[in-house]
């Protein structure tokens, strides 16, 4: 053997992890487990959401209170909210592994996880490749990479659809409103602003560094978006109040009628249902596209 | 019975209470344990991995320990600022220290610090910096050129000292990210739980440095209720004895915020329970007021997060919402005057 | 309580070392202002001019009675308050038994100088055991709880002023008089060689202000406690001192024996009042007149 691959297999050999199963989390951080995980909680209702379109809702041990699609997963044990789940009901299920988002979750949760000897997995989305990557991810910790591919390919199938069927048409200013008072939009680092752009239109906020910045109603008017929409946040949100954008009867939105409404379910999370949403958007922002 | 026997008496009744209310909150928790389980995983019979091994020893023994350790020191703290203001109302958050370690936290928290061992430390040491600038702006406000230490004016100083630093607090809320909004805004209600080993002992140590600081002046704030002359006339230094009172009520304030969190009412309502039942002598008020504020917020801990369970209430709900009418309670039997 | 400490050494040489065939040797004085002068700082709020005590020099010899009287803003309470250290001289200096008042620890000049404020902080929980217990702390600030001794002590100090049977009252509960004579007995715990009185009639009844006069002469003649009082009450001041000495605005109008200082003139100007001195019938001691209706004093309705 040459000194170099002598070298080179020396390094390997140094450089494997102690552990039989490692991973690396979508933030970069080393996760180091005894085998692939078997029992898992989830924090995050989106990372449940995939666990069950891969079909791995076996290794699923525990989810939050918000965790509610698929129905079957309102079935499973809840450990609490997303900001304050309990602790001893996530030790009790004995979970070899935590799913969990550093946007949602507080980081005090980790470091508690962590003190208490439970290994966590940071996830987190902007961008659509981010949701195929998560997939992957998924499939690949619980050992159902087979699952993965297909859906992958499925879902990209439905995506080049809609760009397909929105790439001839005029691009709309789009405002989105994930909520209204304070008015909080979307910015560059939002999965939603990828989204929209997705489905043929331009989100007026698109420029903001932040994910989700706050406007004052006047910045957001001063844009002329030519479509609006008002973002619903689950079944248990009262009817969005559609008169407040009415009245700005002098918006092109407004002038041509395009306020619409749509499920935030499907697009604040970033499963395999993200393609519903966008499907949604598109049909919202280019309805004429979709008869 | 000498005054030391009565003194030893009434601590050592608390005292056992408390043990009795910690031992019984080892049992209750969220993740159904048996008691024959607990007691293994405190004896060390059961396997350090196991759930009850985890949960009774790594989750509910240190959040035992947060509580009585916060309860103890808001307690303390309340005794002392309210013989040193003479004002019945006073109570540590009007010190203005709480809404300075507070908002330490909050920055921290805004800013992503946490994640690590490391971080949390700094989480703490934020809530003491932030705490050291408010009790320096209320000193300096409160001397304001003098050089001596007036009292009104540091109750008014530590009121607008605490009002700025929440408004601070709420400017960085309005502007904060929205996924970081809900764990801020959890902090800020008020949730205990556990902390390491390391953290528990830096908190126990701090306790104990503040409440030797008052305790050793008990016979003087006694005095000082006649009025800061007449206790000057009695041989008491007077500055020196604000200055060391105001120290000592914000060291343990700070503490319990950086280590515990921003928890209200105990600091006013243990004080004027302890003295409806014992008498205005600091000397008795301050080592039960150790003990007994302990239990009070031991138990109300154990309520918040077991009434609801799986869920949590924050504890300063159970404080308020029990705490009140149980003290309107009181007041209506047992007043026997002011401070 | 009276004689020096062991270890205190007076200024002035005792007087068995001086070797002159001396006359009746001097006592020295227990208190002694010499050229005292003292101003609030130009910022306090309540006055329209700094106001300032001046050149106040006066001694207070061991077991005298001597009253400070003088009209409102004169200087007296700032006089107690030089005394007792809550407040420092500009100019001038004061002893304490031949000591300068600075070298003395707060403690310790608390076990030679009570003072007796009028009344108590309105609401004070404490009852009056726990009040005139806190006369000890001088003793032994140190000490935690208070000792037998400590105990023993009050016990005296109480019987002293009658209010041993009230010891376990509150005193919130107690009237004006009772309670003053619970803090004349907290002053008396203090085992002073100097007790100070302000005003301590002020807010008392006829009764009380004969008891509390009576009280004050019994103190120093069968305990041998030194007196200074400070009193609105001229009369008062005239039955009770040994001397007198008059303040008006800061400084000293004049010091000497009441028949002395209650000079028609004198107080005419001090005060700006018409007043008429005699001689009180039961007592020969000066009585102070004034008219409250205009025509018999023209000058004070002027004011």
């Amino acid at each position: 053997m040459s000194a170099t691959a002598l070298a080179i297999a020396l390094v390997l050999v140094a450089s494997a992890p102690a552990a039989a199963f490692s991973a690396r989390d979508m933030l970069g951080r080393e996760v180091a487990l005894a085998a692939p995980p078997a029992r898992i909680v989830s924090l995050v209702p989106s990372v449940t959401e995939v666990l069950f379109a891969l079909g791995a809702e076996a290794r699923l041990v525990g989810v939050t209170d918000f965790c509610d699609y698929p129905p079957a997963a309102r079935a499973k044990p809840s450990v609490g909210g997303m900001v304050n789940p309990n602790l001893e009901a996530i030790v009790a299920l004995r979970p070899d592994l935590v799913i969990a988002t550093t946007e949602g979750n507080r980081e005090e949760t980790f470091a508690q996880l962590k003190r208490l000897g439970i290994p966590t997995y940071l996830v987190a989305a902007h961008h659509v490749r981010d949701v195929t990557d998560l997939i992957a991810r998924l499939g690949a910790l619980t050992g159902y990479q087979q699952a993965a591919g297909p859906l992958l390919v499925h879902l990209e199938r439905r995506v080049a659809a809609v760009t397909a069927a929105v790439a001839p048409l005029p691009r709309p200013r789009v405002l989105y409103v994930l909520w209204p008072e304070p008015l909080i939009v979307p910015g560059r680092e939002a999965l939603v602003t990828e989204l929209i752009r997705l489905a043929g239109g331009d989100s007026v906020t698109a420029a903001d560094a932040d994910a989700w910045p706050r406007y004052s109603l006047e910045a957001a008017v001063a844009r002329l978006p030519e479509v609006i929409l008002l973002a619903n946040h689950g079944a248990n949100t009262g009817p969005i109040d559609e008169e407040r954008w009415r009245r700005l009867r002098s918006l092109p939105a407004i002038r041509d009628g395009r306020l619409r409404r749509v499920d935030g379910n499907l697009l604040h999370r970033y499963g395999p249902r993200v393609v519903d949403g966008l499907e949604q958007l598109a049909r919202a922002i280019h309805p004429e596209a979709f008869r | 019975m000498s005054p030391h026997a009565r003194l030893a008496l009434t601590v050592g009744g608390l005292a056992a209470l408390l043990v009795a209310v910690a031992a019984a909150a080892l049992f209750v928790g969220s993740a159904a344990i048996s008691p024959g389980a607990v007691i293994d995983a405190v004896t060390g019979r059961a396997a350090p991995a196991s759930v009850e091994s985890v949960v009774t020893r790594s989750i509910r023994l240190p959040r035992i320990a947060v509580a009585a350790l916060a309860g103890a020191a808001l307690a303390v703290a309340g005794v002392a600022f309210q013989a040193l203001t003479r004002n019945p109302l006073a109570e540590p958050s009007v010190l203005g220290v709480s809404g300075g370690a507070a908002f330490g936290v909050v920055i921290g928290q805004s800013f992503g610090l946490g994640l690590t061992v490391l971080e949390a430390m700094g989480l703490t040491g934020l809530a003491f910096a932030g705490a050291l600038l408010a009790a320096a702006a209320v000193y300096v406000i409160a001397a304001a050129g003098r050089g001596t230490i007036q009292i009104q004016t540091l109750l008014l100083a530590g009121v607008i000292v605490g009002i700025f630093f929440s408004a601070a607090i709420t400017v960085i809320i309005s502007l904060l990210d929205v996924n970081r909004l809900g764990g801020v805004i959890y902090w800020l209600l008020g949730n205990l739980a556990p902390i390491p080993p390391g953290a528990l002992g830096l908190f126990a140590i701090l306790l104990a440095v503040g409440f030797g600081l008052v305790l050793s002046h008990a016979r003087e704030l006694n005095l000082l209720a006649l009025g800061e002359e007449s206790a000057q006339q009695l041989g008491v230094n007077a500055e020196r004895l604000k200055l060391t009172i105001f120290a000592g009520a914000a060291l343990l304030t700070a503490s319990v915020v950086a280590f515990a969190g921003p928890i209200g009412f105990v600091g006013l309502i243990v004080p004027h329970l302890l003295r409806m039942l014992l008498g205005p002598d600091n000397r008795l008020l301050v080592p039960t007021a150790l003990v007994g504020g302990a239990t009070f917020l031991l138990v109300a801990d154990t309520l918040a997060r077991n009434v609801v369970a799986p869920a949590e209430l924050s504890v300063g709900v159970i404080t308020s919402f029990c705490g009140a009418p149980f003290f309107v309670y009181l007041l209506r039997t047992r007043y026997r005057g002011t401070l | 309580m009276r004689g020096t400490e062991p270890g205190r050494t007076s200024l002035r040489p005792p007087t068995e070392c001086r070797g002159l065939a001396a006359p009746a040797p001097v006592t020295p004085p227990l208190v002694e202002f010499r050229s005292v002068g003292f101003g609030y700082p130009a910022s306090a709020r309540h006055r329209a001019r700094p106001f300032r005590l001046a050149d106040l020099s006066f001694a207070i010899a061991p077991g005298e009675i001597v009253g400070v009287i003088g009209p409102n803003s004169s200087g007296k309470t700032t006089l107690i308050r030089l005394l007792t250290r809550v407040l420092e001289p500009v100019e001038g200096e004061i002893a304490l038994e031949g000591e300068r008042l600075q070298s003395w620890g707060r403690a310790e000049l608390a076990r030679r100088v009570a003072v007796v404020p009028q009344g108590v902080p309105r609401e004070l929980p404490f009852t009056v055991r726990e009040l005139v217990l806190m006369g000890r702390y001088p003793h032994a600030p140190g000490r935690f709880f208070e000792n037998p001794a400590d105990v023993a002590a009050a016990r005296s100090a109480m019987e002293a002023t009658g209010v041993l049977d009230l010891a376990p009252v509150a005193l919130a509960a107690l009237g004006g008089g009772e309670t003053q004579r619970a803090v004349i007995a907290r002053a008396l715990a203090q085992e002073p060689r100097l007790l100070v009185l302000d005003e301590p009639t002020a807010h008392l009844d006829l009764r009380y202000q004969v008891e509390t006069a009576a009280l004050v002469r019994r103190l120093n003649r069968e305990r041998g406690v030194t007196i200074l009082l400070v009193s609105h009450d001229l009369n008062l001041a005239a039955e009770v001192t040994d001397r007198l000495l008059l303040l008006a605005e800061g400084r000293v109008a004049r010091l000497g024996t009441p028949e002395d200082v209650l000079d028609e003139r004198l107080l005419a100007d001090v005060y700006g009042c018409d007043v008429r001195v005699e001689s009180n019938p039961t007592t020969g001691r000066p009585t102070v007149w004034v008219s409250y209706t205009t025509d018999a004093s023209p000058r004070c309705a002027e004011r």
